[in-house]
């Protein structure tokens, strides 16, 4: 198609070809145009079929306000070709029809339509119930709109923004424009967002003009032009606005351009004042076949012609009831367009100027008249028109039927912010007739339609921001008020719905393919209020999300007589105000995660990493799953774990004991200079959250360690703990200031003297000691411990040191086949000695008594509040608990049961906590949390597996720890 | 989580920064007196009538304290401690 390209208010570069596929044929757009626009030209009426009926379905509306032009693009369903920029190579196709649009096989749904009245699967399908099974696939076949494979992965990159705003204007249109350089010129700094991708809004591409006969396209280009200019504004173009909500908060999103639609940004700005100008789209006439293709609203036909300079038909019949409209007639005519006539639903009260431009050009104009029919069956051929009494009618030939019965002002951000909305007879409009603090509304959206008249209301709402904002404004506004007072008020407005004598096939809600039939139905039921028929008929449910049906419901439904309301009231707005991808919610894939300073190191070692929490461990060293070589190392000659992962902390001041008993269940006056201390916390309950150890690295300073879930919430926990006392503290997280390196293994002691002068010898640093020295000139933190059930030595390192000794030890060691141990090797030792691991050992009702720590309490410090106190003293000797005891398997050759394999007896009657092969024992050993009775030494406990087949596992409680009961590994 | 929450160090700052720590009930009461189902009482019943009530939050993703505000629940909107509705 040729395009007009002549016109000031193009948007596109006709001398910039784009070439893209639609189904199997080639078709070939221009830059600066949209999917929607791109198939128009390229003669493409039928854009796809409706939901129920099948119906063929076309350009109406250009802004995304119906579900009409819902195509695939590039394997993504469901994306609105009217919103969607164009871009080289893209593949489009149709949904929801076969084999193509223009000849679905699906058609004949339209003649069983009398088969579907509304509320047809609550009533039609519900009894008997036996049919419904069978009825749904049908439906889902036939039903519906786009296909979204299994294997979906949505295109496109998305990221996510939070721009700081005194001011937020949604739409940037004259009124939006005229807000934000009123706002920043006093001070403020403005946000703006703009759904479609140019500034200008409803005067952007129109050639009409004001009494001083400057094109409205010239003015607003100069606006456009200050706006841009201006520094304290940030005008977000092709963004929608999805939601309003308290203090300020408004959410956005920003679609892609070319090449790549689908990455987007979404925002969310959080400004002291809201200016909501979001203008008018139409209201649609209803008449039967509303929806042919080839009917469109003004806007619609008006832009196609001056942004995209397609001519939207040849020969054209208007039925509209609003100056817009004849407005658009005479342009249409100018560019070329044959107008067969004029209907306009008012009798009286157009624009003299417009009347006069129509006789000019010799385009009749029907007073009183309306289109009541479209003909045609995959376009329209023809229009029937009527006088209001009914009496006169004539059709006429046309392929272009530009129809809309008023405009309805967009105030779903203004509701969404809290605004109340009332009809008001004058404009037929529902506006807010009070609006929340800070919340200011101006422009089209208040029925104003004069240039000057929608400029000055958005100043008049920028100095009302700036108000807000604290900046003096009462002379300006003063001034302001009066200039609005001069200029056109709002215009009035027609209430008319539906032409007369039609309705069977007059579509009030396109994206679900219900009628003003099923309206009636529903009012026949019953139902009275447009918030409840609104659902019962479906209308206004579907993706353009009430943008067709919105206004027109409670008009018809108030008109009717059938509603108890002395007004229209409109239905409710909700978040999201235009169809969202949840990728775009998403935003951008942050896994955040942490590497020990070992990482490397570990891998290069042959570290088997895996994702705990937040951090990447090392789980084995091999490929054997039971990292056999790894304990034995351990327990017959010396290894190395990366436990840089435990939680770390410094605490100190004069009250940080106070806070340490707090937390503590143990005595924690007590703690030496030269000793570790073990102890544990317990939450209000008694049940045990944490384990570590603790020492006093001087006079009131003290470091400890919690284990690696609990290092982020540590901080937060001792705070809430002692919020209501006035201590004298400091807390300083270092988990990742530190890395810690635990030796361990007979030959530990031997390594380490190897790289330190420190004497570490047993009488030097006995068991459970506390020693601070140097290795290799790095200031170490060392401390005597046992989880391994072996000689061990806990290095606390500073983290850039961890590579340098934790190298250092390995050439030490080498000689006495020092080799690093992972997780799973750790697992199996600690259970050998029954040492717990926090959540393997206990979950969130296990107390310390459960888990037999109840010796780590000092009951005798009640002034200290300690955190689970209470509780600990309440169910030291409570009946009914799980006690945590040590197994055997019955049949030493038996595998070791899965981990949270069920112990049961008719009924569960506890859980395996974690079992694992004993290379020191040559058989495998568990611990188990079961019920008391079971609890004793020689009970049987019968285990069952997953997968087991009804094959239960025998197992006997047995003395612990399985692995040198007397601890005097740990003490050599 | 919508609504902004003053922070006394940070002054008013997204929800999202925050932890809720629940409704504010005093400090933990003296310990000798207390049953199993005081104890529980205390540890873990809320009154959560609609309307203000005194809060505990935690700036989490910001300076690290606890504090409390006054939020009427009906509307998930703070109140000013001066406002009359504060006053239980
Ligand atoms: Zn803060």
């Amino acid at each position: 198609m040729i395009r007009l390209n002549h016109l000031p208010t193009l948007r596109i570069n006709p001398g910039a070809p784009r070439s893209f596929a639609y189904g199997r044929r080639r078709l070939q757009g221009v830059e600066g145009d949209t999917v929607a626009t791109a198939l128009f030209a390229n003669g493409v009426r039928v854009f796809g079929r409706s939901l129920k009926y099948h119906r063929p379905r076309g350009l109406y509306s250009l802004d995304g306000e119906s579900s009409n032009t819902l195509v695939n693009v590039n394997g993504v369903p469901n994306v609105c070709a009217e919103t969607t920029p164009l871009a080289e190579g893209m593949r489009v196709s149709s949904q929801n029809a076969f084999p193509t649009p223009d000849l679905d096989l699906l058609g004949f749904m339209d003649a069983l339509s009398w088969a579907m009245p509304a509320g047809f699967y609550y009533r039609v399908l519900h009894k008997p119930a036996r049919l419904w099974p069978l009825a749904v696939p049908v439906i889902r076949k036939m039903a519906g709109v786009g296909t979204l494979p299994p294997d979906f992965q949505a295109p496109g990159r998305r990221d996510e923004i939070y721009p700081a705003a005194d001011l937020c204007v949604i739409g940037a249109g004259v009124a939006g424009m005229s807000a934000a350089l009123a706002a920043a010129e006093a001070g403020l700094r403005v946000v703006v967002f703009e759904s479609r991708p140019w500034p200008g809004g409803a005067f952007e591409y129109r050639p009409g003009a004001a009494r001083d006969g400057v094109p409205y396209f010239q003015k607003t280009a100069e606006l456009i032009a200050a706006v841009q200019a201006s520094p304290h504004i940030r005008l977000f173009l092709n963004a929608p606005v999805i939601g309003v909500y308290s203090n300020g908060l408004v959410t956005a999103f920003q679609r892609g351009r070319p090449p790549h639609p689908f990455d987007e940004r979404y925002i969310e700005v959080r400004a002291a004042s809201l200016v909501v100008t979001t203008g008018c789209i139409e209201r649609p006439l209803l008449f039967d076949h509303n929806e042919r293709p080839g009917v469109m609203q003004a806007g619609c036909a008006h832009r196609l012609a001056r942004t995209w300079g397609i001519l939207p038909g040849h020969t054209a019949v208007f039925s509209v009831g609003h100056d817009l409209g004849l407005e658009v007639a005479a342009d249409l005519f100018d560019l070329g367009v044959e107008i067969a006539a004029v209907a306009d639903l008012r009798q009286d009260g157009m624009d003299p100027a417009l009347v006069d431009a129509l006789s000019q050009r010799r385009i009749p104009l029907l007073r009183g008249w309306s289109v009541t029919k479209a003909h045609g069956r995959n376009r329209v051929t023809k229009a029937t028109l009527a006088g209001a009494n009914g009496r006169f009618r004539k059709t006429l030939d046309c392929d272009l039927l530009v129809a809309s019965a008023g405009l309805t002002p967009v105030t779903g951000p203004l509701t969404l912010a809290g605004a109340r909305l009332a009809f008001d007879e004058h404009t037929g409009f529902f506006l807010p007739d009070s609006l929340p603090p800070r919340v200011h509304t101006a422009g089209r959206l208040t029925g104003r339609q004069n240039w000057h008249a929608v400029a000055a209301s958005g100043r008049l709402a920028g100095l009302y921001a700036a108000r807000d904002n604290g900046i003096d404004q009462a002379a300006a506004i003063d001034e302001l008020v009066h200039e609005l007072g001069a200029r056109p008020g709002p215009a009035r407005g027609t209430q008319f719905v539906i032409a007369p004598g039609s309705g069977k096939k007059a579509f009030i809600c396109f994206d679900e393919d219900a009628t003003v039939k099923n309206v009636d139905q529903a009012m026949d039921k019953g139902f009275d209020v447009p918030e409840l028929i609104k659902r019962f008929a479906s209308v206004g449910t579907g993706p353009g999300q009430g943008g067709i049906p919105g206004h027109n419901l409670p008009l018809y439904v108030h008109q009717s007589g059938a509603s108890p309301d002395a007004h229209p009231r409109p239905t409710t707005v909700r978040v999201p105000l235009v169809p969202t991808f949840l990728a775009t919610y998403a935003g951008t894939r942050l896994d955040m995660s942490k590497r020990t300073p070992l990482h490397a190191l570990q891998e290069a070692d042959g570290g088997r990493m895996e994702r705990l929490g937040v951090w990447h461990r090392a789980r084995r060293f091999s490929e054997d799953g039971r990292s056999r070589e790894e304990i034995l190392a351990v327990r017959t000659a010396v290894g190395m774990l990366d436990a840089s992962t435990l939680g770390k902390f410094r605490i100190f001041g004069p009250d940080a004991v106070k806070v340490l008993d707090r937390v503590y269940v143990g005595d924690m006056t007590r703690v030496p200079r030269t000793r570790a201390k073990y102890s544990a916390m317990c939450n209000e309950d008694g049940c045990l959250t944490d384990d570590g150890v603790i020492v006093r690295t001087s006079d009131n300073d003290y470091y400890f360690t919690t284990s690696t879930g609990r290092a982020g919430v540590t901080v937060e926990w001792i705070r809430y703990h002692t919020r209501f006392d006035d201590w004298d503290f400091g807390i300083v997280n270092l988990t990742d200031a530190y890395g810690v390196i635990n030796l361990a293994g007979p030959e530990a002691r031997a390594v380490l003297q190897r790289v330190t002068d420190a004497d570490v010898s047993n009488e030097a640093f006995p068991y459970m000691g506390y020693r601070e020295f140097a290795v290799d000139e790095i200031p170490v933190r060392a401390m005597r411990l046992g989880f391994v059930g072996e000689l061990s030595f806990e290095l606390h390192v500073p983290a850039s040191w961890m590579v340098h000794i934790w190298s250092l030890l390995m050439k030490a060691g080498k000689d006495f086949g020092i080799r690093p141990f992972g997780l799973e090797a750790q697992n199996t030792l600690r259970l050998e000695k029954c040492h717990v691991i926090i959540g393997s050992e206990s979950e969130q009702r296990t107390t310390l008594h459960d888990v037999g720590l109840g010796f780590l309490w000092h009951r005798d410090k009640p002034w200290a509040k300690t955190v689970g106190d209470v509780a600990l003293r309440q169910t030291e000797h409570q009946p009914g608990r799980l006690k945590l005891v040590g197994f055997r398997m019955a049949d030493p050759s038996a595998a070791p049961p899965k981990d949270g394999s069920a112990i049961v007896d008719r009924r569960i009657r506890g859980y395996v906590c974690a079992s694992r092969y004993s290379f020191t024992l040559k058989e495998p050993v568990g611990l188990a949390l079961v019920e008391e009775p079971l609890s004793a030494k020689g009970s049987s406990l019968d285990i069952y597996e997953n997968g087991c087949g009804g094959q239960l596992a025998r197992a006997e409680v047995s003395e612990t720890p399985f692995y040198d009961p007397e601890g005097r590994r740990l003490r050599v | 989580m919508a609504f902004t929450i003053t922070c006394p160090i940070c002054g008013p700052r997204s929800g999202y920064e925050f932890r809720y720590g629940g409704e504010d009930k005093g400090p933990r009461p003296d310990p000798a007196d207390m049953t199993p189902e005081s104890w529980c009482d205390y540890a873990h019943m809320t009154d959560s009538r609609p309307g203000v009530q005194k809060e505990w939050w935690y700036h989490r993703a910001g300076c690290g304290i606890w504090f409390t505000i006054y939020r009427d629940t009906t509307t998930n909107l703070e109140v000013s401690p001066d406002s009359p509705e504060t006053v239980a």
